[in-house]
């Protein structure tokens, strides 16, 4: 009976926590396999290339919970060594202020199959080592289970993404063309100058 | 003050004394001389402090074009703020030999390819060598307050250094504003984050161009004409610059005004570096929330440091060059108490009042220094402008670099620390005498003039050249210095 009551009591302190704080990523259950069609260390170009992903429940972990499952979201997330000394890339285990994962490849409702998307990387993702990862959310929008391409440690099957570098051919000749006009500009107001001072000699 | 039987009024719109310099300032003129070199100085200024600062605002679209680190960013911040320092000191040397007019133009359209060449920008190391070329506009503060020394009278001087300073420096916060809308508005029209930006940069590239020609075509270095007129015709001498470098550096009131500049001005381009950031991460807001308050401490400038510039000669009018370097001291150690109590303060509307306060206070402070500036030396007047300024950025690198870099601490330290340094190095403005008025704790030696002050920076050959016509005239106008203790006469001189 005491037992019982000990454990009420730490359930209910654990969801009044969970609700002040937020839920955090290491009371997530592994609940997913996540594969992606990209190999490891290699490296793909932003707005051209395509990524698979395809995602099933975990046995072992899901344990009757699937049918909470109301939304799944799947993101490309940043690798520890494109994280270091850049802090609005940083992984706390609160989800709420994690900010490991800032794009998102697909979010849509979660159905028991054909969990799979074909995903061009977008022209705004920056160049850096990525993994993939996906939420699994409630009918309340909380997180309740990931899954993701690497292991724990981060440190396995990443790949990299080459950006876009936004330059530009007319950017470029306008820049030049810009700089020259004022150098000569330049020139011109000394010329200028000294014949106006011989002038009013 | 009006020599009396001299047909003054006639030539220029506005009231002037012997030197032609203007004894009033009417802000919403553009009568030329005067208030037209007043408003193409003040603009000018502002648009370099736009292209100075146009990257902060979009660092989380640059960031992860360049794949920047938090220490590349830092770094480009300090190197922006670095290049000025060097070039705070060419300038001062430029208008006191060229004129402020070409010597401001110059730069302007000097450094306007650093900023469209930023849209070239491929790695942290160009980057950061851009915001570097950047930064030495910085200089053409110096232009700025040289200009408005030569065409204002002391009884208005610290109000034209104040408002065309301050509004200057406003843009700093309006760049904020400016670069995102910019931003946005590319973005928009269909161009992708990592073009956007980039594109960008014309904006403050084209605005720099537009008004170095409007300076050059409109503006006019002096009441009577330009430098190279004057110097051709004979009615000013071109001076050599060895002496105006040696008269500025062994003065140590420049030393002095270079020292407390960093710990007003320094400490101003620090927090603009710093407190959007220190916001966001201390008080949880959002990126843009961040922004604007970082961007509302800029702004204060429309009317902080004129108001200091105004409070300067208001003061002087009763307790003359004393009242003003009491003034100083204490606006700026009250801005060192409310810095501490910056690093103090737990909630985020206690943190944005005592900001608000601080950045009236600190920014006031510049527009008092600017007060004192111009007496100190009337050949020298641009090195020392030069040095003051240059003293002003090495002040922001210095606080980077000892309290805002790495993590040895924290941001709330950082700032409470900066304060004491504040405090600290505020005192030394007690140091500053000038023998014909006083200084805060001493009064005039006896028997000293404004002439022997002045007058003392020519030799006797220069002297019997009649090189030191216009420090004599300037003497004469700079009596009032004394205050009302004394009536200030155009005939007490012999």
């Amino acid at each position: 009976m005491a037992i019982n009551g000990v454990i009420v009591a730490t359930i209910l302190l654990s969801c009044l926590t969970a609700t002040c704080y937020g839920i955090t990523f290491s009371s997530l259950q592994r609940s997913l396999e996540v594969e992606a069609s990209v190999k490891a260390d290699q490296v793909l170009k932003a707005g051209e290339a395509k990524i698979t992903v395809s995602w099933k429940v975990n046995a072992t972990y899901s344990a009757g919970t699937e049918s909470s499952y109301k939304t799944v979201k799947v993101q490309l997330c940043y690798a520890p060594i494109s994280q270091k000394d850049r802090g609005w890339r940083k992984t706390v285990d609160i989800l709420k202020k994690d900010k490991t994962c800032q794009h998102t490849i697909v979010e849509r409702p979660y159905s028991a199959s054909n969990n799979t998307v074909t995903y061009t990387v977008k022209r705004d993702v920056p160049t850096a080592t990525y993994f993939i990862r996906a939420y699994v959310f409630n009918a309340a929008g909380e997180e309740v289970g990931y899954g993701q391409t690497t292991n724990a440690g981060k440190s396995t099957n990443l790949f990299s993404i080459e950006g876009v570098t936004g330059r530009h051919v007319s950017l470029d000749i306008a820049a030049a063309c810009f700089s020259a006009f004022s150098v000569i500009s330049l020139f011109g107001f000394f010329f200028m100058e000294k014949r106006k001072a011989k002038a009013s000699n | 003050m009006e020599i009396p039987g001299e047909e003054y009024p006639k030539r220029f719109p506005l009231a002037v004394d012997s030197e032609h310099k203007a004894t009033e300032f009417r802000l919403f003129s553009a009568a030329p001389p005067h208030m037209r070199a007043f408003h193409l100085s003040w603009l000018s200024f502002f648009t370099c402090f736009v292209s100075t600062f146009a990257a902060p605002p979009l660092l989380p679209v640059i960031r992860d074009d360049l794949d920047l680190t938090a220490t590349d960013i830092g770094n480009a911040g300090i190197a922006a703020v670095s290049g000025a320092v060097f070039a705070r000191l060419a300038m001062g040397t430029c208008c006191d030999l060229f004129g402020p007019r070409l010597a401001s133009a110059a730069l302007v359209l000097a450094t306007a390819p650093a900023v469209f060449c930023t849209s070239l920008a491929a790695s942290p190391a160009s980057f950061l060598a851009l915001r570097f070329l950047t930064g030495f506009s910085l200089a053409t503060f110096v232009s700025t307050q040289f200009w408005m020394s030569s065409l204002f009278s002391p009884n208005v001087v610290g109000t034209a250094n104040g408002v065309a300073g301050g509004w200057g420096n406003l843009g700093g916060g309006a760049t904020q504003l400016i670069m995102p809308l910019v931003f946005d508005l590319i973005v928009l029209a269909g161009a992708g984050k990592f073009t956007a930006w980039r594109a960008a940069f014309f904006i403050p590239g084209l605005l720099q161009t537009v008004s170095a020609y409007g300076i050059f075509f409109l503006g006019q270095d002096l009441p009577d004409g330009d430098y190279s007129q004057l110097q051709k015709s004979g009615e000013k001498h071109k001076d050599s610059f060895d002496k105006i470098l040696s008269g500025a550096v062994t003065n140590y009131r420049g030393w002095i005004l270079a020292l407390t500049y960093g710990y007003c001005f320094g400490v101003e381009l620090t927090i603009d570096n710093i407190i959007a950031q220190y916001f966001y991460d201390k008080f949880d807001v959002n990126l843009h929330t961040a922004g604007t308050i970082a961007a509302s401490f800029g702004l204060a400038n429309l009317f902080s440091r004129p108001g200091g510039g105004m409070l300067s000669d208001f003061v002087a009018r009763r307790f003359g060059m004393r009242g003003r370097l009491w003034t100083l001291w204490v606006v700026q150690t009250v801005g060192g108490v409310l810095c501490v109590l910056l690093g103090k303060v737990g909630s985020l509307a206690a943190s944005v009042a005592v900001l608000l306060v601080f950045s009236v206070f600190v920014q006031a402070a510049c527009g008092l220094t600017f007060g004192v500036v111009p007496f100190v030396s009337r050949r020298s007047l641009g090195i020392i402008s030069g040095m003051t300024g240059g003293g002003g950025n090495v002040g922001a690198v210095l606080t980077q670099v000892i309290f805002f870099r790495g993590s040895r601490y924290t941001t709330e330290t950082g700032i409470t620390l900066m304060g004491v340094m504040i405090i600290a190095c505020t005192l030394v403005i007690m140091l500053i005498h000038f023998p014909q008025w006083g200084g805060m704790l001493w009064p005039p030696s006896d028997g000293a003039t404004e002439e022997d002050y002045y007058v003392s920076e020519w030799t006797a050959p220069e002297q019997d050249k009649g090189f030191h016509k216009a420090s004599l005239k300037f003497s004469q106008n700079s009596r009032r210095e004394r205050g009302q203790s004394v009536i200030a006469s155009p005939n007490t001189y012999a």
